[in-house]
């Protein structure tokens, strides 16, 4: 088994206990950022866990992530950098800036894609 | 006296019919109504397209009518979550999309199709090979989304919504149930394994013994 360190950077702005701090974990080559983020008490936002909603979406800042098991994600997504971290397995180290789904909504939106294009 | 007293209605004007002393307790408590209101539009919209895609789902479990009665209680419990809610959003100064597309594109959850590929001449489903089992699997993942869902919406109005919360804590109960009960049918069926659910039969289709609105009707 291989494990990463992620690093995850939480925005100023944000209305979390960790805002405008970075903290890095472990995590496990065949586990998802997001639920390893939520086991080692690193509260991040989420809602259907199937990377569908982009409530988790994030930035990513550095390194590759596996995103087979989203049930909706877009090369677009994947060229602007935007990642879905409910779905996302790492496939290096990795830095990533959370918070992000404001900027995937408008991305989706932008390319007329949901569900960006139904909340814009 | 009463010139003297107007209606002690805080930062709203007595009479005025533009703002909601409803939502602004909200705000005043540290809530933003707004982002509440668009989280359930998108939890709503995801009842109603699980009510439409059980519907379908239902439809492809022939021979399996035990499975069809519960995927009947939970699609028409479903559908009462969706009902249950939708008032709330134009409490809150809200409206469902003109567009059911919009309504579907924005729904927290993924789409429950039959888990086939269609032909591409008609959109025919190619169900020849289509098992209890993949669709009790749709069921159950379309079950905990909910489940995350609302969990959300409880989070969100602890403390601060209780009419809100007392909604998102109704179709938990329910969605928590209907995950039970498709462990309970999918570990059979596909393990062959006892995982009981451990609970009594709804009084009749589609129940929703926590979460059922007023009827509009008695045909509802």
């Amino acid at each position: 088994m291989i494990t990463y360190e992620v690093e995850l950077a939480v925005p100023e702005t944000v209305d979390a206990d960790l805002a405008g701090e970075s903290r890095t974990i472990e995590v496990d080559e065949d586990e998802y950022v997001l639920a390893a983020a939520r086991a080692a008490d690193v509260w991040l936002p989420a809602d259907c866990q199937q990377g569908w909603c982009t409530t988790c979406a994030a930035e990513l800042l550095e390194g590759e992530v596996d995103h087979s098991a989203a049930k909706r994600y877009y090369d677009v997504d994947r060229r602007a950098d935007l990642v879905l971290l409910c779905v996302a397995k790492p496939r290096s180290d990795l830095r990533v800036l959370t918070h992000q789904q404001e900027a995937m909504l408008d991305h989706r939106a932008a390319n007329s894609l949901p569900p960006g294009r139904s909340k814009r | 006296m009463s010139e003297d007293k107007p209606h002690a209605s805080g930062s709203v004007e007595p009479g005025d019919t533009s703002t909601r002393v409803g939502m602004e307790v909200l705000r005043e408590r540290g809530l933003d109504p707004e982002e509440l209101r668009e989280k359930l539009i998108d939890a709503i919209g995801a009842e109603f397209t699980t009510y439409y895609y059980y519907t379908n789902l239902r439809m492809h479990l022939a021979g399996h009518e035990d499975y069809k009665e519960i995927t009947e209680d939970a699609r028409l419990e479903d559908r009462a979550h969706f009902e249950l809610v939708a008032p709330r959003v134009y409490e809150l100064g809200g409206h469902l999309p003109n567009d059911i597309r919009d309504f579907a594109d924005r729904a927290s959850c993924p789409d429950a199709e039959v888990p086939v590929p269609s032909d591409d001449e008609g959109g025919r489903l190619r169900v020849e090979d289509l098992t209890a089992e993949q669709v009790l699997e749709v069921l159950l993942e379309a079950e905990r989304c909910a489940i995350r869902t609302w969990s959300e919406v409880c989070d969100m109005t602890r403390d601060v919504d209780p009419r809100t919360y007392d909604m998102a804590q109704r179709i938990l109960q329910e969605e928590i149930e209907h995950e039970a009960w498709f462990v309970e049918l999918l570990s059979m069926e596909r393990d062959g394994e006892i995982n009981p659910a451990g609970h009594f039969v709804r009084g009749e289709p589609g129940d929703a013994p926590y979460s059922t609105n007023r009827r509009f009707n008695d045909s509802a």
